[in-house]
């Protein structure tokens, strides 16, 4: 990959590729097993960030790196940055009301988001990097950020943009670079690209589909897991295999937290198996802790069988028979107990069951093994239990403890194929025995695999419901990119 | 015009107020306590104030060494045996010394304690050990040093040095001058240090988010061990004051074992989170004389000293209590 002078390169790529990865070693924050970075045709090895700031690359990452119990004028004066050299680009930004002596803690996130860029530009660099910029801004901050790009690549700098929205790059980007896997799958240049014939005649312009674009995030993958798919004992299930009965487990009407959620709502009937696909950051994982209790919702209502609930923790979710299995296994684990006290944690928010267990719910600890094949080889300690067996601890807890509404956060995130398809066997086993199921992944490809409908959530709403069974990859990703689904 | 001036100038306030209300509320409690104190007993004057001020000199210290660490994220569990360890090389070394060598001894002390603490600070960041483990560890070395150095109570110093940290060269009586001269000044030089220099706001941004801390470009390693190297050399000054207010070492391990807990206990009363990145040196410096002037308070109010540990404890958990209560309104009320 090249980044030229007086241009603005994307880079693009969908959940998991390695923009951020690869960002962070242009950065200097982590090191390059292999390669080498050149900066105006040297090689240059970075040791840490201060390093890559040193030859002119400075970096806007995807969490702010400010210090939240210092003050703006602080952090400034920590990363000795002339103020008289930043509050220009307030101005530029729009922020020139900001008090520089108020807390980064207290701040707005898309303020601090401007404030990082602005201490970034004050080191007046030659290669800016920004990722996910856009991400938390409103609409016309965003402007203020393209209007500085532009004026940016005619002073003869450059600046790599990472993004998940398509029409940005469309509008400033002169190239973009795809990856995928942590490979560099595709490079769109101007005069490359399939109608090019504006961008070329006007040298800036970068025109090219954002279908292709979402195509070559995706790539020839597609083509290898349809083929799979085809081979594969868990095909998509036939129209008339549905589980799903019309009686209605658990609803919510126009949840909202914050800017976060916003306005969901959606019903999960008994039997049903139904899929939430999301970029990251969408507001999935603050859906999630709503539904599961952990957190309230400023506005909306959640029932459970058609009564309203109002929780004021997990607990009484897990009462109302709403459980969850969190996205970081060790979270919902206690990692160094054993595999059956895991099991059985549940069970002691009942009091009478402090002095010991049934034999009856034994019984059910015993069975939940087996049922769900859980290696008990390593049982005495849970973390030296592999991914997927935690996966399956963390499942079959509520399988002991009993459960009508199972929240799933991302449950096949780097586990093996084999317990991928178990995992996913035993969800539709577990549907078809009357559970209502909410399942988020980041693996487009497995929706129509397990899920009945697909709900696909974008800056916070559901934009858009589709029929799991003729869900594509592309047509999920074009959607959750929140652009409109060609007929 | 100067109204504006005015306004602007009042809201500053108001907003460093509302910032450092905890270590205002010590401040305000120190009083309280001091203005309690004084109508308690028959006679209030100079040699209270005195006796006050210079025995809370070694604690004083030490909490604002342990607040720098704290603010940087660590915890130093060796710091009372550094003390005892300073006090023991000060008490043999400066024996029948004249007050010039005493000096030099006693700034070689700070700065190789400084050192000593610092290298400690960097191993801590190069093994990646956790800072209570590895303070623990050399805390009963320092410890043992001591009493290697100075196997019994024993040795001296030049009546000087005695009068430089208590204001009498018997170290009995005379003015508060020097002992309030001494606690402030190296208080407000490490104050203006940690909020006003580069060095420390990097250690108050490593205790507040060390990975932001490492993006913004800062050297995370080097704030770290400057933090442990204050702290060493504060702990130095903590064990030269012990020396000038006894006129004698004593290397016994239960002494640096309770300047540890209390000095701990200091920074947590004194508005420094564990968790590190918050709190200010001024804080710990209060507490500090508070935890010390209870002693006098709980005799004159005719408790047995015995029990004084027992309220100190209550103090000590009532405060945070309230403190926490507070700060959960103020989240509420936003």
């Amino acid at each position: 990959m090249a980044v030229r002078r007086g241009e603005v390169h994307a880079l693009l790529g969908a959940n998991g590729a390695g923009k951020s990865t690869l960002v962070k070693i242009l950065a200097g924050v982590h090191p390059a097993d292999h390669g080498v970075v050149h900066v105006d045709g040297r090689p240059i090895s970075f040791q840490d960030p201060m390093d890559a700031m040193n030859v002119g690359i400075s970096t806007v990452f995807q969490d702010p790196a400010l210090i939240p119990d210092l003050t703006v004028r602080q952090n400034l004066q920590l990363s000795d940055i002339d103020e008289a050299a930043f509050t220009p680009w307030l101005t530029w930004f729009e922020l020139e009301d900001l008090d520089l002596d108020a807390l980064v803690r207290d701040l707005p996130l898309e303020t601090l988001r401007m404030v990082d860029l602005g201490r970034a530009l004050a080191r007046d660099p030659q290669v800016l990097l920004l990722d996910e910029i856009t991400a938390a801004l409103t609409a016309d901050q965003a402007e203020r950020v393209f209007a500085l790009l532009t004026e940016w690549r005619e002073k003869g700098r450059a600046a790599v943009l990472i993004t998940h929205r398509l029409a940005e790059v469309r509008r400033i980007c002169d190239r973009a670079t795809i990856l995928r896997d942590g490979r560099n799958v595709a490079l769109f240049e101007p005069n490359a690209s399939p109608d090019a014939t504006n961008g070329a005649a006007t040298g800036t312009m970068f025109d090219v589909d954002e279908h292709d674009l979402v195509e070559a995030m995706l790539g020839a993958e597609v083509t290898e897991l349809e083929e799979r798919n085809e081979s594969d004992s868990l095909s998509p299930h036939q129209p008339g295999s549905r589980s799903a009965s019309d009686e209605v487990a658990f609803s919510v009407r126009g949840l909202t937290s914050g800017d976060v959620v916003r306005d969901v709502s959606f019903e999960l009937r008994r039997g049903e198996i139904l899929g939430l696909v999301a970029l990251e950051g969408q507001g999935q994982e603050r859906l999630f802790s709503l539904l599961s209790g952990d957190r309230s919702p400023s506005d909306g209502e959640i029932f459970v069988g058609g009564r309203q609930r109002r929780w004021s923790a997990p607990y009484d979710a897990v009462g109302d028979g709403v459980v969850l299995i969190p996205g970081d296994r060790l979270l919902a684990l206690l990692p160094n107990l054993p595999v059956r006290q895991n099991l059985v944690v549940p069970l002691f928010s009942r009091i009478r069951q402090w002095l010991g267990l049934p034999a009856d719910e034994r019984q059910r600890v015993r069975n939940a093994i087996d049922r769900l094949s859980i290696d008990t080889r390593a049982a005495s300690q849970v973390r030296r239990l592999s991914g997927g067996n935690q996966q399956k601890v963390a499942i079959g807890r509520w399988l002991v403890a009993g459960f009508r509404t199972l929240l799933c956060f991302d449950p096949t995130r780097g586990i093996d194929v084999q317990t991928k398809r178990e995992t996913y066997a035993l969800l539709r086993e577990l549907a078809a025995s009357g559970a209502a199921i909410l399942l988020y992944t980041s693996e487009l490809a497995e929706i129509p695999l397990v899920c009945d409908r697909v709900l696909i959530m974008h800056d916070g709403r559901f934009v858009e419901e589709q029929d799991a069974a003729r869900a594509t990859e592309s047509s999920l990703l074009t959607a959750a990119h929140g652009l409109e689904v060609p007929a | 015009m100067m109204t504006a001036l005015r306004s602007a100038g009042v809201a500053l306030w108001r907003t460093g107020l509302a910032r450092n209300t905890w270590t205002l509320g010590v401040w305000l409690l120190l009083s309280a306590l001091l203005l309690w104190y004084a109508t308690l007993i028959p006679v209030f004057g100079q040699f209270q104030v005195t006796s006050i001020s210079k025995n809370s000199l070694p604690l004083v210290y030490l909490a604002i060494g342990q607040a720098i660490i704290v603010i940087a994220g660590g915890i130093d569990l060796s710091l009372g045996a550094l003390l005892l360890l300073t006090n023991a090389l000060a008490a043999r070394f400066m024996d029948d010394q004249p007050f010039a060598m005493v000096l030099f001894i006693a700034i070689v002390l700070i700065a190789g304690l400084g050192i000593l603490n610092a290298l400690v600070g960097y191993i801590i960041s190069v093994s990646g050990v956790p800072d209570i483990v590895v303070t623990l560890a050399t805390g009963y070395i320092w410890s043992g040093f001591a009493l290697w150095i100075l196997p019994s109570p024993g040795g001296g110093t030049a009546p000087e040095f005695r009068w430089l940290f208590t204001g009498a060269q018997s170290g009995i009586g005379g003015t508060y001058v020097m002992p309030i001269l001494m606690m402030a000044v190296p208080a407000i030089l490490v104050f203006l240090l940690s909020r006003h220099t580069r060095l420390g706001l990097s250690i108050y941004a490593i205790g507040s988010d060390s990975v932001a801390a490492r993006l913004a470009g800062l050297d995370v390693r080097r704030a770290k061990i400057s933090s442990y190297a204050i702290g060493g050399a504060m702990a130095a000054l903590a064990g030269l004051a012990t020396v000038a207010l006894t006129g004698t070492g004593d290397p016994r391990f239960s002494v640096g074992a309770n300047a540890t807990l209390n000095s701990v206990a200091a920074v947590v009363l004194g508005g420094v989170a564990l968790v590190g990145g918050t709190g200010l040196v001024l804080g710990a410096v209060a507490a500090g004389v508070i935890l010390i002037m209870l002693n006098p308070i709980l005799s004159a109010m005719g408790i047995d000293p015995n029990n004084a540990q027992i309220i100190q404890g209550l103090l000590i958990a009532g405060v945070m209590m309230v403190g926490g209560l507070v700060t959960l309104l103020r989240e509420r009320s936003a």
